[in-house]
């Protein structure tokens, strides 16, 4: 089974699980951001939405894509699971709004050439598609001077991940020379690159690097997706960033 | 001052305190003697970048140099800008300690090899705007002085289009390093949020690294786009180094001990 094939299976099986644990942490009435949820109008990720063509890539029940289309943007959704695509579908139908979601691998994302604006992703289709696929693809959605944006984990949450403890540590665990795939016995298929393996690939994609917005959480920050414990580790060592990188002109 | 980590702050300028610059001339007046010593190898080689010695060759983290004007900064015994002399730049090498810059002479007297020595701070460098295609710092500048100050004045020494690359230890590795100049193991010993002035105990010097995101937010602000990271994988055969305070082989062969910035100033 290929990876795209198993992170499908895998998120049809946990989308209704998925969803309802998050439901309040990432259903809320304005753009938040990832595992401690940020808000978008304290990081300042995305900028001025209004008018501008969005693709989310991994949109799960498109909560960020609704958002959104609410500030004046035209979204698509594309998501890899059709289980989650459903939630997403009822949730557009209940918010009264209308835009495409599409059922695809963001490995190959069947839209046009140079068709938005925005690409962006919150721990979304970045974290289970393979960078070497999706970030090309992307490139070639964007048009020029489009932003790509997306947050995800880090090298160095992926290295401390203790597997036997089945907790995170201060240790490094697994070597950083090499990192891209990363398997979970019964888990979806996780991707994670060195930080030059990443600068490499935007630059090799006709991107330019604007930021890396390295997540720390403020005190006594709440997350669904992490342990107190974990969130104490990510307040002294990054466990979640977001990269901005804009297409060249 | 054992905590060997200010929380971002520069503590220069502090009721009591020695600036970092008179404490790294200080240090290397000290180390000098040992450079010294090596200083006829480094001259005769090829350039190779870091501890491991890893050929620019391979790496080619440098733009063809020839018929540049370069500038060094710390270039300590100058091997850097003998080596891109002899590739047809016009090198300037400047460096806060008057050892090292004794020795430089001393090899451009024998290498018969003359360039500009400027005995100065690469925070504050006595040379007019735009008078630079390249600035080049390996373990010089680039951990021995304060970026927010010495990525400005590199910005305003280079010309549009310049290049600026320098190599520092990897951020992994600071994070991993002991306070005493033990090296790094796998265990992370300080925070990642907050790094930039770092001191080992037992050593007069004053180190400063940054983490990736703050290098990259750095270098934009300062007119730079970032072309490149290249994170040094030790090589699998080869001499030891000499520095205790690096890893072993097996370790930077996991994890990078070295990384070099490639970074062009916008046109």
């Amino acid at each position: 089974m290929s990876d795209f094939e198993r992170n499908r299976a895998f998120w049809d099986r946990h989308s209704d699980e998925y969803q309802e644990t998050h439901r309040e942490h990432i259903g809320r009435p304005e753009p938040r951001w990832g595992m401690w949820q940020l808000p978008e109008s304290e990081l300042r990720i995305l900028g001025d939405v209004n008018g501008k063509d969005v693709l989310e890539l991994g949109c799960g029940a498109a909560q960020w894509s609704i958002l959104l289309a609410g500030l004046g943007a035209r979204p698509v959704g594309v998501d890899n699971s059709a289980r989650q695509l459903e939630h997403a579908r009822e949730a557009l139908a209940a918010s009264g709004l209308d835009f495409p979601l599409v059922h695809a691998a963001a490995e190959s994302v069947p839209l046009p050439d140079a068709s938005f604006d925005i690409v962006f992703a919150d721990h979304g289709a970045n974290r289970f598609a393979d960078p070497y696929a999706w970030v090309p693809e992307a490139a070639r959605l964007l048009r020029p001077r489009g932003l790509l944006a997306f947050s995800g984990g880090t090298a160095l949450e992926m290295m401390c991940w203790n597997e036997s403890a089945e907790r995170m540590d201060a240790e490094l665990h697994l070597d950083y020379f090499g990192l891209n795939r990363l398997e979970d016995t019964d888990g979806p298929v996780q991707f994670e690159l060195p930080y030059g393996e990443w600068i490499r690939l935007f630059r090799g994609n006709g991107f330019e690097i604007e930021e890396l917005r390295e997540i720390q959480p403020p005190p006594g920050a709440e997350s669904t997706y992490r342990t107190r414990e974990e969130t104490a580790w990510a307040r002294r060592w990054p466990m979640e960033q977001i990269w901005m990188v804009r297409k060249e002109p | 001052m054992g905590a060997a980590l200010a929380d971002g702050a520069d503590l220069d300028g502090a009721e009591g305190t020695v600036s970092h610059v008179e404490r790294n001339r200080e240090a290397w007046t000290g180390y000098a003697p040992e450079y010294a010593e090596w200083a006829p190898h480094a001259w005769a080689g090829e350039f190779t970048w870091g501890v491991w010695h890893v050929p620019e060759s391979e790496l080619r983290a440098l733009p063809d140099v020839g018929g540049m004007d370069t500038v060094e900064l710390g270039c300590g015994t100058a091997y850097v800008s003998a080596w891109l002399a002899r590739r047809g730049a016009r090198p300037v090498g400047i460096d806060i300690t008057p050892a090292q810059l004794e020795t430089a002479r001393r090899m451009q007297a024998e290498f018969e090899l003359d360039f500009p020595l400027v005995e100065a701070s690469a925070e504050e460098v006595p040379l007019p705007d735009g008078s630079f295609d390249l600035a080049i710092s390996e373990y010089g500048a680039s951990i021995w002085a304060d970026p927010y100050r010495w990525i400005p004045e590199a910005s305003r020494l280079l010309r549009p289009g310049g290049h600026l690359v320098f190599l520092v230890n990897g951020t992994i590795m600071i994070l991993c390093s002991p306070d005493e100049e033990l090296p790094a193991g796998r265990e992370l010993l300080r925070p990642y949020f907050g790094l930039h002035r770092v001191e080992w105990d037992g050593t007069g010097g004053v180190e400063f690294h940054l983490g990736y995101g703050d290098w990259i937010r750095l270098l934009r602000g300062n007119g730079f786009t970032v072309e490149n990271l290249i994170e040094i994988q030790a090589p699998a055969q080869g001499e030891p180094h000499r520095y205790p305070g690096l890893p072993d082989r097996d370790w930077a062969r996991r994890w990078p001990s070295e990384q070099i910035w490639v970074t062009r100033k916008r046109s």
